[in-house]
């Protein structure tokens, strides 16, 4: 099997930071994960991410971009809006490592794996946008956005125009929020 | 004849000791760190800003990241609100008008407090270059004194120009949305609009564009033109306004492309097909043109 | 070849300026052998009228001409080649008075005319001055905020004012003020600017606060009447709380109180800002690293400081002249004037008239082939 965790190095980002992507598919367990984040639990300190509002992995990274260069600060509200539910199916987890005045995290990307793989239940894909794809709910991720009501949007014939559009459009709309 | 002391020239002062073409301006933080792509290629310094092309997230995917720096001789406080006031309007406008389906470039990053924002690269040319190109190819092809046309102005009817009135049209139209977008750009001219290739139909080199091979060079004349530089911009929808827009592009125009100058009527007859008060604007670009672009001023 | 000697007349505004230049067309020397001036300096709180501007340069015409061709000690007046005078733009009354004042000398001496555009003198001057050859220039005065680029035989106008001009915001606002108009309003609102990094007692530094002004740049042109009316309104705020301390009252929690020295800096560094931030922009455009500075605000030393970090940045350098040069004056005109007059330009006597709009990128300069 492929490693559960992909460790993914952002451009421009400190050398300090390491970025580490995972996909599930069918979790079981999701209100277990939710309560986890809500207990502030300190062994779980990761974004879950409610898969179905990926559009892309180029929009969970610019999340994640975003959520590091904001020092963090923006990341509860991120996760109000996708953060994972119950009812969650698909979950994408991210974890920043940071290394702190020279000294590397305390977690090796391994130990990130190996607690996730213990903790989700669910089937471990690559974060890959073929993946995403299968998962992503764009009535959903359209109210999201307020992309609906943009005829020249439903105008596009292609598909793969008319998602590219919308992702573009999702990506700015994030980049927006909290200024 | 008793010549006074004259007043003595004042000596101008010498040249700061780093003023050199190759003047080295400080990165925005965010370029400082570490990039797999490269480090960033500085395309124009203009007085907003510095533009650089980059990576974003990752290293195959190309941004324009434009730095607005702050200035040492503003005041901190009015420097702080100026950056910020102006990244986050052209950031709001980009994403208006990329909602109302105008090509511009989608905005990736902001970040106010580094005056730092990062939008999708652009890929083609300029419309200034295509249009430059297209006639030198076309003083090639007709020298001068040869019974030829190649230094005289370009008209919508010769032979071969069907794909520069065809270009002229698009740029019409794409001011056009732009403005019915409720955008003013404030600074149009042909460097500030892409010359985009297809996305469909693609020429044979996939994803390769704008070397200015020119067995190609018809087919370079053809894309989507996208309207970048959104950093004098405006929101609203006055008709004085637009027409200062179009003015302000017709100058550019006359003054950057003299031979291709009659070709401008084109860029106006598409404008006036793209909403409805279209009209309206072309008929206050009379007046606006009729008073010229600045008042004649009181000494 | 002999150099060649000019008069030049200027009374475009209030001050009426006469002078003698020389010009050697060989070796493109200059020199200055007079620069005489005299002001019609109006009471505080107020401004100069045409009306009186103009008898101001009637009844003093005569004494400062004859002190300009005294001081450049001119064996006599027929060695000059020309009688140079402002032809706009300016105000009415007292161009005219100038430019009849240089008729008859003309007449009297059987001298060439010319009329010579303002700015055009302004740039000239500079220039020689400054040694400045190719700048971007900004033109600052009471009457002209102006970003100019020569190209091709013309001074071509990349941006100016939409409103009124800096000067005349500056003016305006010392009128407000009151604070007086000698030597010149916008002196002594710099002189203000400066006290505002002091305490009261004049000695302890302090930070000068700046207040709350619009700012208002449009591409490469500005507009200064809003940025007037703001600042106009945070005096008539400092003036209530002036009557209200007076009275024995504290201010409202959280209210700062207002100082004419943080208004006058608060205005230099807002103004300024602008002005900077257009020539910057042209210079951008047409690729210029040298700024030159003319015209009666461009002597203000905070706009020469600014400009000059501005410049450093890009690389290149500001240039500016100190008020003899930088305020109107005779010689300016005589410059312009004999530079044109040298190519072959006259005025002729019938066409000698003078015009309030004369817009810098008319004037043919043929005296420049670059």
């Amino acid at each position: 099997m492929a490693a559960a965790v992909e460790k993914v190095e952002l451009e421009h980002l400190p050398a300090t930071h390491t970025v580490l992507l995972a996909l599930y598919r069918d979790v079981a367990n999701a209100g277990f994960l939710q309560e986890q984040l809500l207990s502030r639990n300190v062994d779980f300190e990761y974004a879950f991410v409610d898969a179905s509002a990926v559009a892309s992995r180029f929009q969970l990274l610019s999340a994640v971009h975003k959520a590091i260069a904001a020092e963090m600060a923006g990341i509860s509200e991120a996760y109000r809006r996708y953060g994972v539910q119950p009812a969650t199916k698909d979950v994408a987890v991210v974890k920043v490592l940071i290394s702190r005045e020279g000294a590397p995290s305390s977690l090796s990307p391994e130990d990130v794996e190996k607690h996730l793989q213990a903790h989700v239940q669910g089937e471990s894909v690559a974060c890959s946008d073929e993946e995403l794809a299968k998962v992503t709910d764009w009535p959903k991720l359209r109210k999201y956005h307020k992309l609906n009501g943009l005829p020249w949007i439903d105008a596009i014939k292609d598909e793969a125009a008319r998602k590219s559009e919308l992702e573009m459009l999702i990506v700015s709309a994030m980049a927006m929020r909290g200024t | 004849m008793a010549t006074p002391e004259p007043a003595a020239a004042i000596q101008p002062p010498p040249p700061p000791a780093d003023s050199t073409s190759t003047h080295e301006f400080p990165l925005p933080p965010i370029l400082q760190h570490p990039s797999a792509a490269g480090p960033a290629e500085l395309i124009t310094q203009g007085a907003e800003g510095r533009l650089y092309r980059t990576s974003w997230l990752t290293p195959t995917r190309l941004c324009a990241l434009k730095h607005r720096p702050s200035k040492p001789y503003r005041h901190p406080t009015l420097d702080a609100r100026l950056t910020r006031h102006r990244i986050l309007s052209e950031a709001r406008i980009l994403q208006k008008c990329r909602r109302e389906g105008v090509a511009v470039p989608a905005l990736y990053g902001i970040d106010e407090s580094q005056g730092v924002l990062s939008m999708e690269w652009v890929p083609g040319r300029p419309v200034r270059v295509e249009v430059n190109e297209f006639l030198r190819r076309r003083a090639e092809k007709y020298p001068h004194g040869e019974g030829g046309r190649g230094r005289e102005e370009v008209t919508r009817d010769e032979e071969g120009a069907t794909p520069l009135v065809g270009l002229m049209r698009r740029v019409g139209e794409a001011v056009g949305k732009l403005h019915k977008a409720g955008i003013v750009h404030g600074d149009l001219t042909t460097s500030n609009m892409m010359v985009r290739p297809w996305e469909k139909d693609k020429g044979p080199v996939n994803g390769h564009h704008g070397d200015g091979e020119d067995d190609n060079a018809e087919r370079s004349l053809e894309g989507e033109i996208v309207v970048i530089d959104f950093g004098l911009a405006s929101q609203g929808s006055a008709d004085e306004d637009r027409a200062v827009d179009l003015y302000v592009l017709e100058r550019a125009f006359g003054s950057t492309h003299p031979r291709a100058e009659a070709l401008f009527t084109v860029v106006l007859e598409a404008y006036r097909n793209t909403f409805k008060t279209a009209p309206v604007v072309l008929k206050k670009l009379e007046d606006v043109r009729m008073r010229g672009r600045k008042r004649s001023m009181l000494g | 070849m002999a150099p060649l000697y000019a008069l030049g007349c200027e009374g475009s505004a209030n001050k009426l300026g006469i002078g003698v230049i020389s010009h050697d067309p060989e070796t493109n020397k200059t020199k200055i052998l007079s620069n005489i001036r005299h002001t019609f300096v109006s009471p505080p709180g107020t401004g100069f009228l045409p009306k009186d501007t103009a008898a101001h340069h009637r009844a003093h015409f005569v004494s400062v001409a004859r002190e300009a061709l005294k001081v450049a000690g001119l064996a006599s007046p027929k060695d000059l080649s020309c009688i140079c005078y402002t032809r706009g733009p300016g105000m009415g009354a007292p161009l005219t008075s100038v430019a009849v004042a240089a008729r008859t000398l003309s007449l009297l001496w059987g001298l060439d005319l010319v009329g010579v555009n303002h700015c055009v003198g302004h740039i000239e001057m500079g220039r020689v001055i400054t040694g400045a050859d190719n700048p971007v220039v900004l033109y600052v005065s009471g009457g002209n905020t102006q970003v100019i680029a020569y190209a091709e035989q013309r001074y071509r106008i990349f941006g100016e004012t939409l409103d009124i001009a800096v000067g005349n915001c500056i003016d305006r606002f010392a009128r407000t003020l009151a604070i007086p108009n000698d030597p010149f309003p916008g002196y002594n609102v710099e002189q203000l600017a400066k006290k505002a990094f002091f305490e009261p007692d004049g000695t302890t530094k302090r930070e000068p606060v700046l207040l709350d002004l619009p700012y208002a740049v449009k591409g490469m042109d500005c507009s200064f009447s809003g940025i007037l009316g703001a600042a106009d309104l945070l005096a008539a705020q400092m003036r209530k709380q002036d009557a209200l301390l007076a009275s024995g009252a504290t201010l409202k929690e959280g209210e700062e109180r207002i100082t004419p020295e943080d208004l006058c800096f608060t205005l230099q560094e807002t103004v300024f800002a602008m002005l900077v931030e257009i020539t910057e922009r042209a210079m951008a455009h047409v690729g210029s690293k040298q700024v030159l500075v003319v015209g009666g605000v461009g002597c203000n030393e905070r706009l020469q400081e600014m400009m000059g970090l501005m410049a450093r940045d890009r690389g290149g350098s500001v240039y500016a002249t100190d008020e003899r040069f930088c305020i109107d004056n005779g010689i300016m005109i005589g410059l312009a004037g004999l530079l044109a007059w040298e190519t072959g330009f006259r005025t002729p006597f019938e066409d000698s008239t003078c015009t309030q709009r004369f817009r810098t990128d008319e004037v043919h300069i043929k005296w420049r082939t670059d």
